[in-house]
Parts: C-alpha cells; structure tokens; sequence
C-alpha cells in the first residue's frame, strides 16, 4: 500500500522533467559530458598502465628466489627443519633443493607458474669476434610460459632441444644469425659447444632480447651447476607479488626472495602519481557535475514553487515535495550517465581508431561503474538542496501571493 | 440541532514582520453541514486570510478550528496535508492547474496524492464530472490551451474529485466575464443542492453573494454581519449588506 502511495512523486517528477526539455536537455548533457570524461580519463589511463606493466613485468618472473649468498644458519644446527620440510643442502650459491621449493610453490592457487631456472655467461664466437652472452637455461613448460617465449617468437619454433638455442632478437640481428645457422658457445672455462639456432624471439625490452636461451640441464651441465641459480615466479595478479615474496621470505630462511616492485620503484612511483593526477582530475569533474545539477534543480525549484504550493494545498506532504526533487536528481543522474557511457564508449574507440597508440583501453567493471555511481550519487546530494528548499515551502505563500 | 461542520472559537490571525500585522480578530464562526455560505467585505478586511485559515492551508495564530469534530490548533496546521487532500476541495480565483499536466490529469491529481495511480472507477468518476460541467471535450488539452471559464470548471472537477466535506472557493468567478461567472456560479450551486457538498466562497460581489445561503461580512477583521438569506429574502438582504452599521455588536 505504502510502495503504491508513493509512486506520484515519480510521476510529477518525470512529468517535471519532460516538460522541462531545454534544462532537463543541458543538465543530461552536462552530466553525460562529466561521466564521458570520466570513463574516458580512467579507461585511458588503466589501459596505459597495465600496457606499461605488460611490458615491464608481463614476459618475465614476478618473483626471483634466489640463492642467499651466505651462510645459513640452519647448518648449525640439524635439528632446524629447512624450508622444504628437510635440511638438504646448504643454498649458499645456488639452490639444490629446488624440486621442493616449486612443488611447495605450486601448491599456491595465486602463483600461475613456478619454474627453476639455470644462468651463465659465456661467449658466442663469430668470425673473429668473441660476444659475451647471458645465457639462461629454462624447464620446459613453466620456465617457457614465464617469458612467454611461445607468443614472442618471430622465427623458427619455441622448442628447447638439447642441441639448439632460441636467441633474443637483438643479439640474433647483431650476430646476424637466421633461423638454422650455427655458432659455438664457450663458457669460462674455455669448453664450447656447437649449437644451431632454433628459433628467435622477441620479448619487447632491451634486456630480454639479449638473452640466449637453452633447455636447463643443458646449462646445468655446460656451465656446471649442480642445482639452480634460481627459482621464478609468475603470480596473477602482478600488484600482489610484492606481498607474496614477503610472505614467503618469511617461510623460506634459506633463500632470498625479491618481488619486481622492489626493482621498478621507480616504474611504480610513476604508476602511482599517475593514477591520483586522473583520481584529481575526476574529483574536480564531480565537483563541477554536482554543482550544475545543483544550480539547474534549484532555478527549477523557484520554476516550480506555484506548482508545488498547488500540490501542497490538495495534500503533498513535506516530504514528498522534497522527493520529488531528489528523484528527478536520480533520474537526470540515471539518463546523464548513460549517455555518458555511450559518449565516453565512442570518444574511447574514435582516440583508438583516430590516433597511433600501442595499448588498448581498460574498460571494466570498475571504469564503466564508477563514473555511473559517483554521477548518481552527485546528483542525488545535490537535489537535496532544493529538496529542502521544496519541503519548507509553505502553501500559502504561492497562494497569498498569486 | 443545528448540524454544524466547522466552528472557529477566537480565532486570531498575525502577520508577524517587521511591523506585525493583526487581521483577524476573536472570530467564532459556524458552518453548517450542505450549506453555501459566502464571506464577503471590503479589501483588506481578512475574508481571504479567514478563508485560508478555514481551509487548513494557513495557521491561525491562536484560537480553535473545530473541523467536523478533529479540532485543529495553531500548532498542528502544518501537518494537515493529509487531511487537506481527504476533506477540503480549493477553487481560488486563479485557477492554479499544473501546467505540465491535461485537463483530466489535473482533476485526478488529487487522487494521485491520495494513493498512487487512481483505479479505472476514479477515471469514471472524473469523466462523469467532466461531462457533468461541461469540459468532457477538453480532457487531453493542456491548461494554458484553456480559456478561464474553462481552467475554473476543470478546478472545480478537481476540488470535487476526492468527494470532500467541505469545498472552499476564493473569489472563483473574480477572474471570469461575466457570462462564464454565472455560469460557473450556478455550478458550484448546483454541486452544493445536489451532491451537498458544504459550499465556502469569498467573494466581494454583492450579487454573488446573494446567491448563498448564509452571508458573513467582515470588517477590519471582525465579523460585523451574519445574514440567513433564505429567512431574510433576497431584497431585504441586499438591503442588510447595503447598510453600514454592523448587525453583530462587540462584545
């Protein structure tokens, strides 16, 4: 009965709203202008950051566990379970026990992948230069999904066969080596290796394409590492690896643990007053929003201060009369920012289409929402001024005064 | 007994400003139930302020309404909306339609306040009244595509719509020619004789007035004649209301 009783505010509303056209017109405008840039601003921006993020940390481990590089206490002491559930080795310099470190690993739903990994140095002979190269030894599956070397290739197959080396793009074009050429490769020592290049890839950043990369016991052999030299993480959400890497260098005392963010602060402090110029940016633009739809309901309020005295004398209520200008807020915010969505929907693919950019818009639940509530919610606060306005007037002012 | 609806006991109006402006003054007044009662009175004397205190819409400063047995003070005026929308019809002199809104949806407004969306029997209801007065072909017109004598008819459709005990009409033909006003007259008396509906009506028209039932005249704010025109015949009324000694002394 009460739910009935109220549907007339509604109705006077809405009825309110389209008779008034031309405001109800501007102010639908205004807002959807506001949400538009809104929308647009944020998409932009998170889709410019998680391109930014991409490149820096999408083709390459989040987390490293690496050897401690000292020694371990627990050696001290046999009784000192190690951080697998059995003291093994000391990993002092490299890690031995790595097979239960990634079983241990993948055992975390947010880790996508865990893969041991094998460095060195050595040189690529050619001609009559010597080039000096990392060279990185990867397991099969887990190691080859971290780099994404699968979808990075440009030439040949992303295969690690013993006899073979995928070589990044940089290194492959200053050696000038194709697809089924071969080189040596020489370690410290001075033993050397005959290998053919079995494919090339392309990882977007300097270093990554410097890189030579090989099957892991292969480089464990050839540059005699009886464990690994580390331990790689991917986790999937890349923003939580640095709380991750902490807590695990909680549980791992034998390794150290390092997370990308403590190596990009910088990349990070970028990300970050990026992100809260646009959160200004947006503030001031729901500032400016409210105060249009505060100023076109109040003029509307004085408009309509007859009709609401005539309401008022056949029986509205205070209360009513105030919500009827809170709803016609709701519907103005409602009607303004789905507009806005459609204009920032079009300005966000005519700026992909119109210009030359590297990254796709970020466009989400929380982009796509965000604008819409804070619209309403503006609109709803800033209907209440002349709310109150329509709740104290008195009937008997319009009617005394005609 | 008499069948009274509303009775006012010293009933005082201010108007509280820089200067504060006294304009009724101990008035007791009574209605009687089905009756049409005018007030009339020179500019200035109250009658319109008597009228908007009557009809709930203007607290009086201190006294009594007695409003067919709910008695009404000073203090409680303004939560009466309610109470408006059941009881009291309004016809004023200018018309005050929504102009946002067609004939028929003006006269049902009323009902949308009362309770949502009107059932199909009140949109009945609200044809049968128009068709009653005469407006049945205006429905879908808006108010401003009316002329006056028509935005009083579809006002007056709206003050009967919610069946109210008591109708109160300031100055309803003031801004009417002639004709319409007659016409619009004979109306309210016809709703008044047949639907017997309580009829309040100010009016500074001497002949207007002559077609109620019962006259108070107010001077100054005070009522200074009370006239039965059925018991005192038309003639000798008009003479009543010529005079200008006050027929009801102060006390």
């Amino acid at each position: 009965m009460k739910g009935k009783k109220n549907r007339y505010e509604w109705m006077i509303a809405l009825r309110f709203l389209i008779k008034g056209k031309g405001q109800t017109l501007l102010i639908v405008l205004g807002i959807a202008v506001g949400v538009a840039v809104q929308f647009f601003l944020a998409s932009l921006i998170g889709g410019l950051q998680i391109s930014l993020i991409g490149n820096t940390v999408g083709s390459s481990p989040h987390i490293r566990i690496l050897p401690a590089d000292r020694i371990a206490k627990a050696l001290s002491s046999s009784k000192t379970p190690s951080d697998s559930g059995r003291v093994l080795y000391d990993e002092r310099t490299e890690i031995y026990s790595w097979q239960q470190y990634v079983h241990d690993l993948k055992k975390d739903p947010r880790i996508l992948h865990a893969a041991p990994a094998a460095n060195g140095s050595g040189f690529i002979e050619r001609g009559v230069s010597l080039i000096p190269v990392f060279v990185k030894g990867l397991s099969d599956a887990d190691g080859l999904a971290i780099y994404k070397i699968k979808d990075k290739i440009v030439a040949g197959i992303p295969e690690l066969v013993s006899d073979s080396a995928l070589l990044g793009k940089s290194i492959a074009d200053r050696l000038t080596l194709a697809i089924g050429d071969k080189f040596y490769l020489r370690n410290d020592r001075g033993d050397q290796v005959f290998l053919r290049v079995g494919g090339i890839f392309d990882l977007g950043a300097a270093a990554g394409n410097e890189l030579v990369v090989m099957s892991m016991d292969r480089v464990r052999s050839f540059f005699t590492i009886e464990g690994v030299s580390v331990i790689e993480v991917q986790v999937a959400d890349v923003f939580r690896a640095e709380k991750i890497a902490r807590e695990y260098g909680r549980r791992y005392e034998r390794v150290k643990i390092e997370s990308w963010q403590e190596k990009n602060r910088e990349l990070l402090t970028a990300l970050r007053s990026q992100s809260s110029s646009s959160i200004t940016i947006q503030f001031f633009v729901i500032i400016s929003i409210s105060l249009g739809i505060a100023s076109v309901l109040a003029i509307a309020a004085v408009q309509k201060q007859r009709q609401l005295g005539i309401l008022k004398a056949m029986g509205t209520t205070n209360r009513s009369a105030s919500k009827i200008f809170v709803i016609q807020g709701f519907l103005l915010g409602s009607a303004g920012s789905l507009l806005g969505m459609a204009f920032g929907l079009l300005l966000a693919y005519g700026f992909i289409s119109g210009t030359e950019v590297t990254f796709g818009l970020e466009i989400n639940a929380r982009t796509l929402l965000t604008p819409i509530i804070l619209a309403l919610l503006a609109s709803v606060i800033a209907s209440t001024i002349p709310a109150r306005r329509a709740a104290k007037l008195s009937p008997i002012e319009v009617i005394r005064n005609g | 007994m008499a069948d009274v609806i509303l009775k006012t006991s010293k009933l005082n109006k201010t108007y509280f400003g820089k200067v504060d402006t006294p304009v009724l003054f101990d008035l007791d007044l009574q209605i009687l139930r089905g009756s049409f009662t005018a007030l009339i009175g020179p500019s200035g004397s109250g009658k319109s302020t008597l009228l908007n205190c009557l009809g709930l819409l203007d607290p009086q400063t201190s006294g009594e309404i007695d409003f067919d047995g709910r008695l009404i003070s000073a203090q409680n005026v303004n939560d009466l909306a309610g109470f408006r929308n059941a009881h009291i019809g309004f016809i004023f002199q200018f018309h005050y339609l929504l102009p946002e809104y067609t004939a028929y949806e003006n006269i049902l407004l009323p009902c949308w306040i009362r309770g949502g969306r009107p059932a199909p029997e009140t949109g009945r209801e609200a044809l049968r009244i128009m068709e009653h007065i005469g407006i049945e072909k205006l429905k879908n017109k808006y108010i401003a595509e009316l002329s006056g004598g028509q935005q009083q008819r579809v006002s007056i459709a709206r003050a009967l719509i919610n069946r109210p005990k008591l109708i109160f009409a300031d100055e309803p033909t003031g801004n009417l020619d002639r004709e319409s006003g007659h016409a619009v007259l004979d109306l309210m008396a016809e709703l008044n004789r047949e639907n017997n509906v309580t009829m309040v009506m100010v009016t500074h028209d001497r002949d207007v007035a002559l077609r109620a039932d019962y006259i108070y005249e107010l001077v100054d704010g005070r009522i200074c004649k009370f006239l039965d025109v059925k018991k005192m015949g038309k003639t000798a009324t008009a003479a009543a209301i010529e005079s200008r000694t006050c027929l009801i002394e102060e006390p």
